[in-house]
């Protein structure tokens, strides 16, 4: 361990010219805090006096400062609180009903100063101290540093790159104070049970499609959110395909009919959508499950007891899902490329024709909903008048597809479900890439 | 200079340092005095006119009691003074003395027949500092009508909404000559301990031993923006907290912290509802229709977010909106939600339970009453100390504290120029027990005082100063009160 510090101070401040807190250093070899300390005032030293000015420091005093100075400090910046520094005691001005002010003598509040410096400045701001209760050395850099602030990158770079799998553990290591009161709950989708997985195992074809659409609906919310779909459900999901299988032969319309007024209503029973899922496996509709991580009672997905999976077939699921992600991804570059036609649909609309004329032929086709209390929002397909001028000069009307989002106050039961199956069959590429961006209503919905 | 275990300037052989104290357990029972009725029982329809009539029903009584201590003996001439029930009932020329609630006519205040007229503007002028002018009027109401007020009582600082006393004289203009006034002072102030000891009486549970209280720690104004400026700080703070800066001498000072309070304004600028200028400038912009996702930035949240997580494993947290959270605007502001710390709320209740005390984090309402260590505290965000300062001159943020506390009431410019929720049958936001310590956030600068009421309760006073203007925050040593700051300071290069 001895060199290990020397090792990674050197690649990092020398070679990358990266800047480097104790904080940091401690996290990265795992060492208690106070000893990281000490390592980079070892290297300090060791190499300032190989070469002079090789290694830059920034020092962290803790101690008292004189009260006056830091109080022209703050009046120097605040210009506004010179009326109350001349300000006559308030009760004086109060009338003789007033119980005297009784007003206990205050003893002068005592004060610490914890400053941050780098070794240029040290020497003056030492001499400011009354007394110095500690001092350090907080970070280390290649060459003296302009402005203090990127210092910050460090801790930013220790909750990102070393996240703690166990917080309530970390003072062991790191020697932060501990707590032992401090609980963490769990979070409250449990974990699936670890047996499932190999029971699955044969049917990863099936699985891995699935879940790759809950993953380009995801894609936008963040890789956490896509560590979960990844990390979380993929047990889960293989594990109710069997049994949904064998259902979805007999049952599969009739169920799909009713699944959505129950989802609108019930908290999900796992299982049913799982199954409903799989059946449509080419383009879910944005089902809320997918928004777990956000629902209001959940823990995050980071302290989930690792499951352990099939290496295999995770590697089967990745690899399909990458596929997945890259043709939607050209699907969706596709879309683009339709897009900016439909606002200038919508402009001409507003000019020629009155709004509610726009979708003269209800043609809309396989909306995209969430239902969720009553209320629909989702996207759907309208087909919009679009008029234009063409190269002889005479005006033509044109019918376009044109996606317009909307939310309607009433539920509308009797919409006619199968709509979506429909589409499965056509299996439009646009479709699946829109049902990954439609289903911000499930951000609202409990799990 | 430096003491020799804080000296942590030496090199190989690394010695481990001795492992520090941990931190002693926060006995924390909150209150939910501030909690509103969820989803439809919270009822905006209702006229505000019933708070003021609650509020003077409700103190009536303890500003009569005063009152007549202070003035039935009172005699001017051959005259005795007298009470008068209602305020139309005052006969010209009768020395007599009235209670009822103070309301301040002011030219400069916020009136929203002006807001409107604004809108047809084109620049609007900016917000006041001060509602106070030359050409202010004070007049005393009840139930039956309202009497100008004269005399010397104008010099002094009442506000809108207060609970007054007045002894005086009609005179021949039909104002309201005032000699003296008096207002309800503290109210009863509970023992150390006693709510969590009457909470173990029915269960004959004997008293559980307390071991000394450690120290609480208030921070508010963090405001917090998710930009690379104001990141150092908020590491020092962290650092500090946790207990990894530092040499040992300090470390095991910040192992007495037993909690965080955070006051307000922990994030910049997230009020669901924007300034009048910010309004303006969003109008302005391209038109849209309905809410522009893109235009919502949530590093601010996640940064805060971090923060939290990475402190709750040490250190229990309660944490007040304040006028810039996302919370609601009006006071009571009621709780950040949880939703918004996906990775702190772990150390949340769950939903369910969130009104059972636990160590952890703690999303309360502003203003926030509760029990910790046995002290009961009172604390707000600031922005009723901040109102009440608009109608007052030359006045410190303590005494408006002081003065709330006397008059009993938290807000009393609530609901004249602070938005408020209007209670129909209750007003929680009148003082009912007088607190131990009663702190308010986001003040310009840090201040403390002791205050003593008429039968010897004790009230530390504290104006907790923003962390952005400051960088300091405030402990409380909850075994003798002593109060301290910590002020975090980076010294920056000079520019060469």
């Amino acid at each position: 361990m001895a060199d290990t510090y020397k090792d990674y101070l050197a690649t990092r401040v020398l070679h990358d010219s990266r800047p480097v807190t104790y904080r940091l250093l401690s996290r990265a070899l795992k060492v208690n805090v106070n000893i990281a300390k000490q390592m980079l005032y070892e290297f300090h030293s060791s190499q300032n006096t190989k070469k002079p000015n090789s290694v830059h420091a920034t020092f962290l005093l803790t101690g008292r400062r004189p009260n006056s100075e830091y109080t022209n400090g703050t009046n120097g910046r605040n210009g506004e609180d010179t009326i109350m520094q001349s300000s006559p005691p308030y009760m004086s001005s109060i009338p003789s009903s007033m119980p005297e002010p009784e007003e206990l003598p205050t003893a002068p509040v005592h004060k610490t100063s914890i400053v941050l410096v780098r070794e240029e400045e040290l020497e003056n701001t030492k001499a400011e101290f009354l007394d110095i209760t500690s001092i350090h050395i907080y970070s280390l850099e290649a060459g003296p540093i302009k402005n203090l602030n990127i210092l910050s990158v460090c801790n930013h770079e220790v909750a990102t790159e070393y996240p703690s799998k166990e917080p309530l553990e970390q003072w062991r290591t790191y020697g932060s104070i501990h707590n032992p009161y401090i609980k963490r709950r769990d979070a409250k989708f449990a974990p699936p049970a670890p047996k499932a997985a190999p029971k699955a195992a044969p049917k990863p074809s099936v699985a891995a499609p699935a879940k790759g659409k809950d993953v380009s609906g995801l894609g936008r919310r963040g890789s956490v959110s896509e560590d979960n779909a990844s990390g979380r459900p993929t047990p889960q999901t293989t594990a109710g395909i069997p049994k949904a299988l064998k259902k979805s032969d007999s049952q599969a319309t009739l169920k799909r009919n009713t699944s959505d007024i129950f989802k609108s209503f019930a908290k999900a029973k796992p299982k049913a959508k799982e199954a409903e899922k799989s059946k449509e496996s080419t383009p879910a509709p944005p089902e809320d499950d997918q928004m777990q991580g956000m629902s209001e009672d959940e823990g995050d997905e980071d302290d989930l007891p690792q499951v352990k999976v099939d290496e295999e077939k995770l590697a089967a699921a990745r690899k399909a899902r990458a596929d997945n992600e890259e043709a939607l991804r050209k699907m969706m570059e596709d879309d683009d490329d339709d897009m900016p036609d439909a606002p200038l649909a919508e402009e001409d609309d507003s000019q020629d024709a009155p709004l509610d004329k726009a979708p003269s032929k209800p043609t809309e086709t396989e909306p995209i909903v969430t239902v969720q209390g009553g209320r629909r929002r989702g996207r759907r397909k309208v087909m919009k008048k679009k008029t234009i001028k063409n190269e002889d000069g005479y005006l033509v009307t044109r019918e376009e597809a044109a996606w317009e989002s909307f939310s309607e106050a009433e539920p509308e039961p009797k919409r006619p479900k199968p709509a979506p199956a429909k589409s499965t069959s056509t299996a439009k590429g646009k479709k699946t890439g829109k049902a990954g961006q439609g289903s911000i209503a499930s951000f609202f919905k409990k799990a | 200079m430096v003491s020799e275990n804080g000296n942590m300037l030496r090199g190989a052989p690394f010695e481990d340092a001795a492992s520090l104290p941990s931190r002693a357990a926060s006995a924390y029972n909150p209150l939910h005095t501030f909690d509103l009725a969820r989803g439809a029982e919270k009822l905006y329809s209702q006229q505000y006119a019933d708070m003021y009539f609650l509020r003077l029903k409700q103190l009536q009584k303890a500003v009569k009691e005063k009152a007549k201590e202070a003035w039935t003996d009172f005699v001017l001439g051959e005259e005795r003074a007298k009470m008068v029930d209602k305020v139309l009932d005052v006969r010209q020329g009768e020395l007599c003395w009235i209670v009822g609630t103070v309301f301040m006519e002011m030219g400069l205040k916020p009136n929203i027949l002006d807001d409107i007229s604004k809108e047809h503007w084109i620049a609007a002028p900016p917000p006041r500092k001060t509602y106070a002018s030359h050409e202010d009027e004070m007049m005393l109401e009840d139930e039956s009508g309202r009497l100008r007020i004269t005399g010397e009582v104008l010099n002094e600082h009442y506000v809108t909404g207060c609970v007054l006393a007045a002894l005086g004289t009609e005179q021949a203009d039909g104002t309201f000559q005032v000699i003296a006034t008096q207002y309800a002072d503290l109210p009863r102030q509970p023992q150390r301990w006693e709510r969590d000891d009457s909470e173990l009486a029915p269960t004959k549970k004997s008293k559980p031993k307390r071991e000394k209280a450690g120290k609480v720690a208030i921070v508010s104004g963090l405001e917090i923006t998710g930009k690379v400026d104001d990141e150092l700080a908020l590491d020092l703070l962290l650092e500090y907290l946790t207990g990894e800066a530092s040499g040992a001498p300090d470390q095991s000072k910040a192992a007495q912290i037993s909690r965080l309070i955070i006051a307000g304004d922990s994030l910049s600028q997230s009020s669901p509802i924007l300034s009048r200028e910010d309004f303006a400038i969003k109008k302005s912009g391209k038109k849209g229709y309905g809410y522009d996702a893109t235009s919502y930035n949530a590093s601010p949240s996640e940064r805060l977010d971090m923060l939290l997580s990475e402190i709750l494993p040490t250190l229990p947290i309660t944490l007040l909106p304040g006028a810039s959270d996302p919370a609601s605007v009006a006071i009571p502001q009621q709780s950040i939600h949880p939703a918004l710390f996906p990775q702190s709320r772990q150390y949340a209740n769950p939903p369910a339970k969130s009104n059972e005390s636990r160590e952890g984090l703690d999303s309360v309402t502003n203003p926030w009453e509760g029990d910790i260590e046995g002290w009961r505290f009172l604390g707000t965000g600031g922005q009723t100390v901040e109102d009440l300062l608009k109608y007052v001159d030359d006045v410190e943020p303590l005494e408006v504290m002081e003065m709330m506390l006397r008059w009993r009431h938290i807000a009393p410019t609530a609901p004249d120029t602070l938005w408020c929720y209007p209670y129909q049958d209750h007003d929680p936001l009148i003082v009912k027990d007088c607190p131990h310590i009663y702190f308010a956030g986001n003040q310009a600068k840090f201040d403390h005082r002791t205050i003593r009421g008429p039968t010897g309760q004790q009230v530390h006073l504290i104006a907790v100063p923003k962390f952005t203007k400051t960088k300091s925050i405030v402990l409380v040593d909850l075994e003798t009160m002593a109060v301290e700051q910590v002020e975090f300071a980076i010294i920056q290069p000079t520019v060469e």
